[in-house]
């Protein structure tokens, strides 16, 4: 959060507060609190294209039992807590690596960054063929190291499919995480890793006992910031397997798609039902986690 | 001292490792672009015999992505131009002013960074059907817009916050109105960031699908990604071309990237660095 408005006159200038606010106000208003109460509406309601009508908690009672539901929030949820701690570990690792002045440094940073760049659209399609059973990249590799009996469909069979996609994402955001932290590592003061080095402490105890407490604030934004974006995770999933083989790669934004605008049942009451049970478990994950981390912080000082 | 060296090798190694693994990718689709499916097929991982560059004409012309790049283009363009405006107007306004409410605001904008789209999807589907901008390309500029003001707002404020308060007091003695303060000072002055949050906001909503493929029904109004996804639907096995069309969706990103690397970078991670 930024520092406090300064104040520009005695009284509130409201002659300039309203025309500066109005027009996000009204895209604010209009595009995002207007549509969330509605589909708050929605949720109570069967919404067919001839009418809606009132069904109570229905939806909700229907989705408690509702095993798909229940398979596609085991997956996200899987995703979401696997991915963060993935992504940082190794972009930790990267970050000390670089910050250890390999020449090229400054080339290695804007490279690792890239994959970051692509549209999960483009990702999607790419991993798809690398995952190719006959001439993907991964099989090809396992062949040329004489493991042909490890060689998978590896986004056709049930149980590797999720953890290839978890994959994907680590590829995708490890870079973007390094760069993160690369700049948290420049910003230490520097007499803090000379005192450590003087004490001739190794490098496993300098990592856990000085680098890592330093930096944790980062850390605990990035985690959080991962979680978020893979509770929210559909395209790469939508174009890699449609949520395939048999549900394994499911996720609560794809079955709520699909609920919506694939399946012939019209009804946008019940994906509506979905995402404000998912619209609760998000906030409640991202409030619980800032809270939790920042308790902790607390207690530390 | 060989455990130093030791250190070392085994350093230059993991990068040595993760630098093929996170470039190998976009190196062999690049590859694949310029090469027939054919010859991919004979020998996926080789390089192309002869660089065959029409495969960008054929795309641009036959397969329909002149289309899809200039509706990228037109709804990329619109909506970052109206949330920057917008967005720097109400960051300018949450930044200089002080009123009941000013903070619950910023609360209010800010905390929608973390909203899954489905809250707002299904619901928005049906209210530009109700208004008629249901798969037109002005809905999904309107939309994009929204989507991306309150992550605007948030790296925009942050940085009018830091303009000193004196400059504006000179401006109103020099006759100002506060319109025009807004425009003639605020706005070149943060111009740093302008800059970020205009790079940043083209490349996330360049990349955008979900919104789009819920939006817009009409081949003719496809943007990119529903291009590539509709055209990988038709031709599923012709990986030559895919590529191709994947390629020419990269290609803006990497050259926004070759010249504003820095910038992006530091619109990506904003919020991220505490």
């Amino acid at each position: 959060m930024s520092a406090p408005p300064r104040p520009a006159g005695e009284r509130p200038a409201w002659g300039a507060i309203v025309p500066f606010l109005l027009p996000a106000a009204v895209f604010y208003l209009g595009l995002t609190a207007y549509p969330v109460v509605r589909t708050l509406w929605n949720s109570f309601h069967e919404v067919l294209p001839a009418g809606d009508s009132f069904v109570g908690t229905a939806h909700y009672a229907a989705l408690w039992s509702d095993e798909t539901f229940g398979r596609a929030v085991r997956n996200t949820l899987t995703w979401a807590i696997a991915a963060p701690l993935l992504e940082v570990s190794i972009a930790l690792l990267l970050a000390l690596a670089l910050y250890a002045k390999v020449a090229g440094a400054r080339f290695l940073r804007l490279a690792w960054f890239t994959p970051v760049l692509m549209s999960y659209v483009v990702v999607g399609i790419l991993w798809a063929w690398i995952y190719n059973y006959d001439w993907g990249a991964l099989n090809v590799l396992l062949r040329a190291l004489g493991l042909e009996e490890w060689t998978q469909p590896w986004l056709g069979t049930t149980y590797t499919a999720l953890p290839a996609l978890i994959l994907v994402t680590t590829w995708m955001w490890t870079g973007f995480n390094m760069v993160v932290l690369l700049a948290a590592l420049h910003s230490l003061p520097s007499e803090v890793l000379e005192a450590a080095e003087l004490d001739r402490c190794g490098w496993g105890a300098r990592l856990v006992h000085v680098i890592i407490p330093l930096v944790r604030p980062t850390i605990l934004n990035l985690l959080v910031l991962s979680f978020v974006g893979k509770m929210k995770i559909f395209d790469l999933v939508w174009i890699a397997t449609k949520g395939g083989p048999l549900w394994s790669t499911e996720t609560v934004s794809t079955y709520t798609y699909k609920r919506a605008f694939e399946w012939s049942t019209f009804d946008l009451g019940y994906p509506s039902a979905i995402a404000t049970v998912w619209f609760v478990i998000v906030m409640a994950g991202v409030g619980g986690l800032t809270l939790a981390l920042r308790q902790r912080q607390r207690l530390e000082y | 001292m060989a455990g130093r060296v030791l250190l070392r090798a085994a350093l230059t190694l993991l990068i040595a490792l993760w630098t093929a693994f996170a470039a190998g990718p976009l190196t062999w689709v690049a590859m694949i672009s310029l090469r027939s499916t054919s010859e991919f097929l004979a020998a996926p991982y080789a390089l192309p015999e002869s660089w065959r560059f029409d495969k960008y004409a054929t795309a641009w012309t036959a397969s329909g992505y002149d289309t899809y790049f200039a509706n990228s283009l037109i709804v990329v363009g619109t909506s970052v131009t109206i949330v920057t405006i917008v967005g720097a107007m109400a960051a300018h306004c949450l930044a200089r002013y002080r009123f009941p409410g000013n903070r619950a605001v910023y609360f209010l904008i800010f905390s929608t960074i973390v909203l899954p789209p489905q809250i707002t999807i299904i619901a928005l589907f049906q209210t530009l059907a109700a208004i008629g901008l249901y798969d037109s390309r002005t809905g999904l500029v309107l939309v994009y817009a929204a989507v991306q003001l309150p992550l605007t707002v948030y790296i925009l404020e942050s940085f009018f916050a830091r303009i000193p308060a004196d400059l504006f007091d000179a401006a109103r003695i020099d006759g100002y109105s506060e319109w025009a303060a807004f425009w003639k000072v605020a706005f070149p002055v943060a111009m740093p960031a302008i800059a970020t949050v205009v790079i940043l906001n083209t490349i996330l909503l360049w990349n955008e699908f979900l919104y789009a493929v819920v939006l817009i029904a009409d081949d003719a109004r496809r943007t990119l990604p529903l291009g590539i996804q509709k055209f990988m639907g038709d031709q599923l096995e012709d990986y030559g071309m895919i590529a191709t069309g994947l390629m020419i969706a990269i290609i803006p990103v990497v050259l926004v990237y070759a010249f504003f690397s820095e910038k992006l970078i530091q619109g990506m991670t904003a919020g991220a660095v505490k």
